[in-house]
């Protein structure tokens, strides 16, 4: 690899593009609100002349009203603060390719690890897809993903792991491969408990576009975490005696190892 | 061609009755149309060739696609690169860097290097292939996984072409590999150049490297 005869300043970086010669990391130029993922910032530059650029909090006081319009997700108001002031924002996420892509009055859901930041003119949920939010509105977005995106048409299945998002058709349903169910060893594993996961995929059906990427490293996902603590609250006494001894079970398996 | 490249990291390939694709489990990323999977669980040679295999610890679990439509591979978002074979020579790589191959291509487990014993010992270890290795024989198309993509080397007769064999992915055509031990008194102080072990191919045909030292996990 050459390095650039002259390092990148303000003037020879681009406004709204993957830095030059390199896909993993992408300068946006700022001048308002962008709504961010934390830790995938990698550098700014204040533009000359300005206040420079905050980054805040989503409980932060100042902009509260402002978020509650715009984001709700509650469960991952932890993982984002809002980008404000003028200036040329460089973003990374993992050494993921990192995309660009403009909605307009339209609906797209995507992985929420998948999605770094956000114009303020859209409108950010949660998906009922655990770990998904959606995104409304009109505006841009960044998002990354592992290797190139694909897009392809329904219908279509898909590995959940290998899922980036979808855009315009329904939330996908879980379709179970017949073949690998009925087998004779996926019998056997089905009275075992054994699920090796291969034959659950996500079924998208209708009119629309799906993401793919190749299939992630597996990773904590805190989202899920805080998802599960979520739906914790909807269980009757018996469902969460039921839960305690499951995880019980599952501490001492794993303290054994 | 069977299979086509979409991106680095991802492949597709098509399935029709008698055209089944062979595929490392949790490989499948999509498919659209009618393709059911199902877990493959005795290798070529029949149960005699599955012991065969779990002692090799050339075991990985491979399932089936079936039915007509179009499958999409690719695995762990590691590069993906397809490998061509036109039924003159077979491809020998190690069972973990299948991604999926033609369900017509014939498999089998085969003892490393000539004589195995201590030499066939040394390689296995330091390339962490173990003594024995998958060959792929016939005409269709393997993808093979890599981290950060392959480069085809040419081995030429009379012109032998060394690897590092923590790079070596696999290598097509009548190709012997040797381990060739480049160990001095530096290295037994710590202080050699950290590329003692080589591998040593010869004949004729191609080897792939990797773009890295990283072994897949």
């Amino acid at each position: 690899m050459t390095l650039p005869s002259t390092p990148f300043n303000p003037a020879t970086l681009p406004d709204n593009d993957n830095v030059p010669g390199n896909h993993y990391a992408y300068c946006r130029k700022l001048d308002g609100q962008l709504f961010m993922q934390t830790g995938r910032m990698i550098a700014y530059y204040p533009a000359p002349g300005s206040a420079g650029i905050r980054f805040e909090p989503l409980s932060s006081a100042t902009i509260t009203g402002f978020v509650a319009e715009r984001f709700s997700a509650p469960l991952y108001t932890r993982d984002w603060v809002v980008a404000s002031g003028a200036g040329h924002l460089l973003l990374g996420d993992r050494g993921y390719d990192i995309n660009s892509y403009t909605l307009e009055e339209g609906n797209l859901t995507l992985r929420a690890s998948n999605l770094l930041a956000f114009d303020s003119t859209l409108e950010l949920k949660q998906s009922i897809v655990p770990g998904f939010l959606t995104l409304i509105g009109t505006g841009t977005f960044l998002a990354s993903s592992s290797g190139p995106v694909i897009f392809a048409e329904p219908p279509i299945r898909v590995d959940p792991q290998a899922l980036v998002g979808w855009a315009d058709c329904p939330s996908p349903s879980h379709h179970f491969d017949a073949r690998w169910m009925t087998g004779f060893l996926g019998m056997a594993g089905g009275v075992l408990g054994m699920v090796s996961g291969e034959e659950r995929q996500f079924d998208f059906t209708g009119a629309g576009t799906v993401l793919l990427q190749s299939s992630e490293h597996a990773v904590d996902d805190p989202h899920l975490l805080k998802q599960l603590e979520s739906q914790v609250n909807t269980l009757a006494m018996s469902g969460l005696t039921r839960l305690q001894s499951v995880i019980q079970s599952r501490l001492s398996a794993e303290q054994r190892r | 061609m069977a299979f086509e490249q979409i991106n680095p990291k991802v492949v597709s390939s098509a399935v029709a009755p008698g055209r089944e694709v062979l595929s490392r489990r949790g490989s499948m990323l999509a498919y659209t149309g009618d393709v059911g999977f199902s877990p493959v669980h005795t290798g070529p040679g029949g149960i005699g060739g599955l012991a065969g295999r779990a002692v090799a610890g050339e075991h990985v679990s491979m399932m089936v696609a079936q039915g007509s439509g179009t499958v999409y591979y690719g695995f762990a978002g590691l590069y993906v690169t397809i490998i061509e074979l036109d039924g003159t020579a077979a491809l020998s790589v190690e069972a973990d860097r299948l991604v999926a191959h033609d369900a017509a291509l014939q498999s089998t487990v085969v003892f490393l290097g000539e004589g195995g014993g201590l030499r066939g010992m040394v390689r296995g270890a330091v390339s962490g292939q173990g003594l024995f290795t998958t060959q792929l024989h016939g005409v269709g198309s393997v993808a093979v996984m890599s981290h950060g993509g392959t480069i085809a080397v040419p081995v030429r007769s009379g012109e032998p072409t060394t690897v590092d064999p923590q790079a070596y992915v696999g290598h097509v055509g009548s190709v012997e590999a040797k381990v060739s031990l480049n160990a001095s008194w530096r290295d037994a102080v710590g202080r050699g150049s950290g590329e003692a072990v080589q591998l040593k191919m010869s004949g004729s045909g191609t080897v792939y490297v990797q773009a890295s030292e990283q072994k897949i996990r």
